[in-house]
């Protein structure tokens, strides 16, 4: 198959909470893209479950591709490729797009790409800023995942540090709800933090002057034994002081790994880039640091179907269609250079 | 118009996808019949097989995937993740082709093969946890009509059920043959043969084609699976991808 700018992708991403369609035309042109996000049904269990994601994802799915397809006012006849995540992820939940994604590319006779949900939240960036050049440093901050990657071409990636325990959403989610802050974590510590006092308490940046990993246990267990300690602290200056220790860690280490490789623009991605107070530090330090900084939109960070068709058609590019055997896989990782 | 419609649904073409239990079915049916099917009972790789397994027996039968004017699914009960492969494949190829669906529940898949059993049948299918998803089937003229809801409960509460009603049952399903042992310990009963055991998309289209007849079919997003279970609230911390705070 002929992949060119004229090549349209549907894209499909159903790996956690948030099931997702979208049209991407030539890897780059983001025609439509439809998210349905399902944290109200999980907020009552504090994190979220996957049988019931698995469940809401059969049942959002098909109303997803409609809608990004009506969105982008263009005949289905017109979609080029099929792309899925097929990993990693809840395999339940992955499992409903990738069987859905098949079934769509054999019915449709188009070809079907499977995607790396890792490799996708790299290529959200090239979404609204083309014109990255590489080597490029993405910090990719999510519920799972806590990574710097150099990125030297597409499909070339290097590990330069990750997180040595939990992820830093994993940390806020945690904090959030030994504070009583509810779910999702993220964006409920983000708004207590707002009127709180980022030094009221002074928590530990661990392995801050080290290397490029990262760890946010012993910060999560340090809150919980301060508050315990401090049972009159206020929950704002709490969850300010640990915002801040985290944000500090990650835009640190970020900008050590792109002065270390020399990279030519440095970017945000994974859903806890959204948050308010990371993006804000994390384009002062570009500045400070002379680099191209680069931070996409709310909607590109979290959970969509749009990274999913760009990765995918990169990926067409590169290695053609997936085989329809394919399944999904949990625990798939990022394609590294050796 | 009429008539032309009835024409068009008795020729209707109908692919049928069953994924419900831990085999793999696919069927092509019309108003001759059965004209393909497919089937794998050991591997449990629903989503890696299916596609492919529509795929070649389509080729096979000479059948374009557009020739379909019906999609046919097992809506369950059954093994969750399974149902869904199959629920997901069957809803996206509706979809595509602009064609409604039509959803059976695998309980009567495993009871219409015996109705010429000419006595109670007892479909029980495996729904782990010591549990089994059950419903009791009468054999009726040309085939057999449910006399209970579909349960999920414990393997004693089948059992107790069954002797309740003193009548001479035939059991069948992956179910009944897990807890043959329990079940006969405090029964008489006969069990299908093991080739019965899972339900097939042979039936699921003979099944479908009737109601085909009498159009008695639904949008694909308006097809609802049937769960019977409620879902376990357990959270999974350490294999998200994305979490909560990604939001
Ligand atoms: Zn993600």
């Amino acid at each position: 198959m002929n992949v060119t700018e004229n090549t349209l992708v549907l894209g499909i991403e159903t790996s956690c909470d948030e099931t997702a369609a979208a049209l991407v035309m030539g890897g780059y042109d983001v025609i439509s893209s439809a998210v349905s996000s399902q944290v109200d049904l999980h907020a009552q269990f504090g994190g979220v479950v996957p049988e019931i994601a698995s469940r809401a994802h059969l049942d959002l799915l098909n109303p997803m591709i409609a809608r990004a397809v009506v969105e982008a006012g263009v005949s289905e006849e017109r979609i080029d490729a099929v792309a899925c995540t097929v990993g990693p992820g809840l395999i339940g939940a992955l499992l409903v797009g990738v069987s859905a994604a098949k079934a769509l590319a054999l019915t449709w006779d188009v070809p079907f790409v499977g995607v790396n949900h890792m490799e996708a939240h790299l290529y959200a960036a090239f979404l609204e800023d083309p014109t990255l050049e590489f080597p490029l440093v993405v910090l990719l901050v999510s519920g799972g995942h806590t990574m710097l990657i150099e990125m030297r071409n597409h499909g070339e990636y290097r590990l330069l540090g990750q997180t040595i325990d939990d992820a830093a959403g994993e940390a806020f989610d945690k904090v959030a709800r030994f504070l009583g802050l509810g779910y999702p974590g993220g964006p409920a510590v983000d708004r207590e933090a707002m009127h709180g006092d980022p030094e009221a308490i002074r928590f530990p940046r661990a392995m801050l002057n080290e290397g490029l990993n990262f760890s946010f246990s012993g910060l999560k267990t340090s809150v919980i034994n301060h508050v315990r300690k401090h049972p009159d602290v206020s929950a704002a200056d709490v969850a300010a002081s640990f915002q801040a220790a985290v944000v500090d860690v990650l835009v640190t280490k970020a900008r050590r790994a792109a002065e270390q490789i020399g990279a030519r623009g440095l970017v945000l991605g994974g859903g806890v880039a959204a948050n308010s107070l990371l993006r804000e530090r994390f384009l002062t330090v570009c500045t400070d640091a002379g680099i191209h900084g680069f931070l996409p939109s709310r909607e590109l960070c979290t959970d969509n179907a749009a990274m999913i068709a760009a990765a995918g058609w990169h990926r067409l590019r590169s290695d053609g269609p997936t085989a329809l055997d394919a399944g999904a896989y949990p625990n798939l990782r990022l394609p590294l250079l050796p | 118009m009429d008539a032309h419609r009835a024409y068009l649904r008795f020729f209707m073409l109908i692919l049928g996808i069953e994924t419900a239990t831990q085999q793999v079915s696919v069927a092509i049916g019309g108003h001759e019949g059965v004209l393909a099917v497919f089937e794998l009972s050991r591997g449990r790789r629903h989503a890696e097989t299916l596609t492919p397994a529509i795929e070649f027996v389509c080729r096979q039968a000479d059948i374009e995937i557009c020739e379909f004017g019906a999609i046919a699914v097992d809506i369950g009960p059954g093994l969750f993740t399974g149902m869904r492969v199959g629920l997901a494949a069957g809803k996206a190829i509706a979809h595509a082709l602009r064609v409604p669906m039509i959803g059976i529940s695998s309980l009567d898949l495993l009871a219409f093969p015996l109705r010429y059993a000419d006595r109670t049948v007892a479909a029980v299918i495996d729904a782990r946890k010591g549990e089994v998803f059950y419903a009791l089937y009468r054999p009726v003229p040309g085939g057999v009509q449910r006399v209970t809801d579909a349960r999920c409960t414990s393997v004693d509460e089948l059992v107790g059920d069954l002797m309740a009603r003193g009548q001479t049952v035939v059991c069948v399903g992956d179910g009944a043959l897990r807890y043959r042992d329990e079940i006969s310990a405090v029964l008489r009963c006969d069990f299908a043969e093991q080739f019965l055991s899972h339900p097939s998309a042979a039936p699921l289209v003979q099944l479908a084609h009737a109601k085909a007849l009498r159009e008695d079919w639904v949008n694909p997003w308006e097809i609802q699976p049937m769960y019977l279970r409620a879902p376990d609230a357990e959270i999974n911390w350490s294999t998200r991808a994305t979490g909560g705070a990604s939001q």
